[in-house]
């Protein structure tokens, strides 16, 4: 998980944090903004009617208004405050305001009072002020919000990391163990009884019955490995003693050779299924491996690795990869066999009947050699084959030649091994170095 | 087929519990003209090694009261005979076992008897082995050294620190493999080819063990391991 992840939980929880943090801002600043506003309004209302007061006590006085209070008629008073006046004596007062807030005359509080017929004073109220300091208080509002989410936001996204650690340590150590580091385990991390130290317990839990079915498994193999090859051994050492001109010593080597294949056959495919066989890779050159390994099979199998490359791959795998291809197409297919290696790509031609459809459909099968015209043979060659290419990451597919392609005479099964598959890009992008 | 019989008789001890694998192996061997003695457990088979005097042990890893690891440990105390191992389980912790107590080479049961002989042969060859490539004897650099390592490749003789080292006929031959190229990298596959006589089909934990082995006894940094290559010997 990137630190640039907007998904990740880091900032999922920063953001929870901020739009906490900007929710009971925008609560508060409203309350107190009205709040504000209210009380600027209220004193705003009380000036202006001490003003009338003394304006009116003038007048009475003097006979003359103050210079900043104007005497107007009734007809002269802007609409809301006439209606105001009009209202006061339903109500039981005399002073009507009106504060005029709409443009052209913004922020003005008005008071008026009736004074004799047809006479009106007129008091102007400056609320421009109040205003003012409002607007002031909402941008400190905004920038104490925005000063706050500036130390929220850093500090929940720290406050995510020991949970964030908890959970990458145990990410970390499940791809472990899925790449075969049996006893990794998560253990307890952070003092914390919380959810995420409840599912490590149970990743560990599984991890632990996993690896006991695994080793139990491994076990069993390694003691029929055993018990097998034991007497085989002695079998197969006493079979070699017999006299070389006997036709029965042919017949009885025969049978031990084959038994001991079936056998070596049946272990490779359990160690397979147990899942416990690693690749140790090397630096392999191809050409040569392939070119050696056909020739230890003792066929006749033609080589042809001019453009082949060197990879990465473990060459005993390759090796018991391409020996059953090439002997699976000695038994079920025809000669001429051609292997051919180019790049990190090897690929073994028989000019035979062709893959049955089932393999094509469904890959190889135990026990299960497709249709009777493919010969005699258990069938466990391909699976072994598939198997050892799974453990070297390698991809393994099989296609017949197009009916005519080729040299004539049947079409001919082609099985390929793709050591470095590129899922895209160039069909032989070969890795090398 | 049995091969014209080796004029100076090697000797060989196997130890095997398995009573048809014994017999049958002794009559194998004898027939390529080895003169072979048979034990059928640990003990017994410390036993026959103590009191003759042999070339060459094929020793089975399971064996009835100690077993083939704890006898090579055992064997490898007092001697720096080639060993064999013959395991019946393939596995990795048996093979790397095997190795480690000092093995030299090992093979999985069942072994043809062809097989088992160039085994034999491949290690015997490198018991008795004598650098064609050396330079002459009255060259003055038949003395190679290394730091405090001192390896005499006319007499095959190592010494650290003025001490002599003892090396068996494998750890010799792979340090030989490193002397005569120091500094420069030798991989997995080489050496197995070099020293072991394998093809492609050589287990290259074979080397890695070997090369472990040699590194307590001549100093662990005097051979440097080269990740995803192999190995290279420090000059000084």
């Amino acid at each position: 998980m990137g630190l640039l992840n907007p998904r990740a939980l880091r900032w999922k929880i920063a953001a929870l944090a901020a739009a906490a943090c900007c929710a009971v801002a925008a609560v508060v600043g409203f309350l107190v903004h009205d709040a504000t506003r209210e009380r600027g309004l209220r004193v705003g209302h009380e000036r202006t009617i001490t003003r009338l007061i003394a304006a009116e006590r003038e007048l009475s006085r003097t006979g003359k208004a103050p210079p900043d209070v104007d005497v107007r008629t009734p007809e002269e008073l802007p609409e809301p405050l006439a209606r105001d006046l009009a209202d006061q004596p339903d109500t039981g007062g005399e002073y009507a305001t009106w504060y005029d807030a709409d443009p052209p005359n913004w922020y003005w509080m008005w008071g008026a009072v009736a004074v004799g017929d047809r006479q009106v004073l007129v008091v102007r109220h400056d609320m421009s002020t109040e205003v003012r300091s409002l607007q002031l208080l909402d941008r400190s509002i905004v920038k104490s919000v925005l000063a706050a989410l500036v130390f929220v936001v850093p500090l929940a996204a720290l406050a995510t990391e020991p949970i964030n650690r908890r959970l990458r340590h145990g990410a970390r150590t499940a791809r472990r163990i899925a790449d075969g580091e049996l006893d990794a385990r998560i253990g307890s991390t952070g003092r914390a009884r919380d959810e995420i130290t409840e599912m490590s317990a149970a990743v560990d839990d599984m991890a632990s019955a996993l690896q006991r079915k695994l080793e139990n498994e491994q076990r069993f193999t390694a003691d029929v490995a055993h018990e097998l090859r034991t007497p085989l051994m002695g079998l197969v050492t006493a079979a070699g003693l017999l006299p070389e001109s006997d036709e029965a010593t042919h017949l009885v080597r025969d049978r031990v050779r084959a038994l001991n294949a079936l056998i070596e056959d049946l272990l490779e495919i359990s160690r397979l299924d147990a899942g416990a066989e690693r690749a140790r890779p090397d630096a392999v050159p191809l050409g040569e491996l392939v070119a050696d390994v056909v020739r230890r099979t003792g066929t006749e199998t033609r080589v042809t690795a001019g453009a082949a490359g060197t990879v990465e791959t473990d060459p005993r795998r390759v090796e018991r990869i391409v020996v059953n291809l090439v002997t699976n197409a000695h038994r079920h297919g025809a000669a001429p066999v051609e292997v051919t290696v180019t790049g990190a790509r090897i690929s073994v031609r028989d000019h035979g009947p062709g893959f049955p459809a089932a393999l094509l459909e469904q890959g190889p099968q135990r026990f299960r050699t497709g249709a009777t015209e493919r010969g005699r043979g258990h069938g466990l060659g391909l699976t072994i084959a598939q198997g050892q290419a799974d453990v070297l990451g390698a991809r393994l597919t099989y296609a017949n030649a197009p009916e005519g392609g080729g040299d004539g005479d049947g079409h001919g099964a082609i099985a390929t091994l793709d050591l470095a598959p590129v899922p895209p890009g160039p069909p032989d992008a070969s890795r090398t170095p | 087929m049995p091969e014209p019989r080796v004029p100076d008789p090697v000797n060989v001890l196997v130890v095997e519990d398995d009573a048809t694998i014994r017999r049958a192996v002794q009559l194998a061997l004898e027939r390529y003209g080895y003169r072979v003695d048979v034990a059928a457990d640990g003990l017994s088979g410390l036993e026959a090694f103590r009191a003759g005097t042999y070339d060459l042990l094929i020793l089975d890893v399971m064996l009835p009261e100690l077993d083939g690891i704890g006898l090579c440990h055992r064997i490898r105390e007092e001697s720096l005979v080639p060993v064999l191992m013959m395991s019946a389980r393939g596995d990795a912790l048996d093979v790397v076992a095997g190795l480690e107590a000092g093995a030299d080479d090992y093979v999985i049961k069942p072994v043809d008897t062809p097989v088992l002989v160039a085994r034999i042969r491949a290690l015997l060859r490198r018991a008795t082995f004598a650098p064609s490539q050396s330079p002459p004897p009255d060259a003055p650099d038949h003395l190679l050294v290394f730091g405090d390592l001192t390896v005499d490749t006319l007499g095959m003789e190592v010494h650290r620190a003025g001490e002599p080292v003892p090396l068996t006929p494998t750890e010799l031959r792979l340090l030989l493999e490193f002397a005569a190229a120091p500094g420069s990298v030798l991989d997995r596959r080489r050496l197995l080819r070099e020293v072991w006589d394998y093809g492609w089909e050589g287990d290259t934990r074979v080397v890695d063990l070997c090369v472990l082995r040699l590194r307590k006894k001549i100093g662990s940094g005097r051979i440097e391991t080269v990740r995803g290559f192999g190995y290279k010997l420090v000059r000084t």
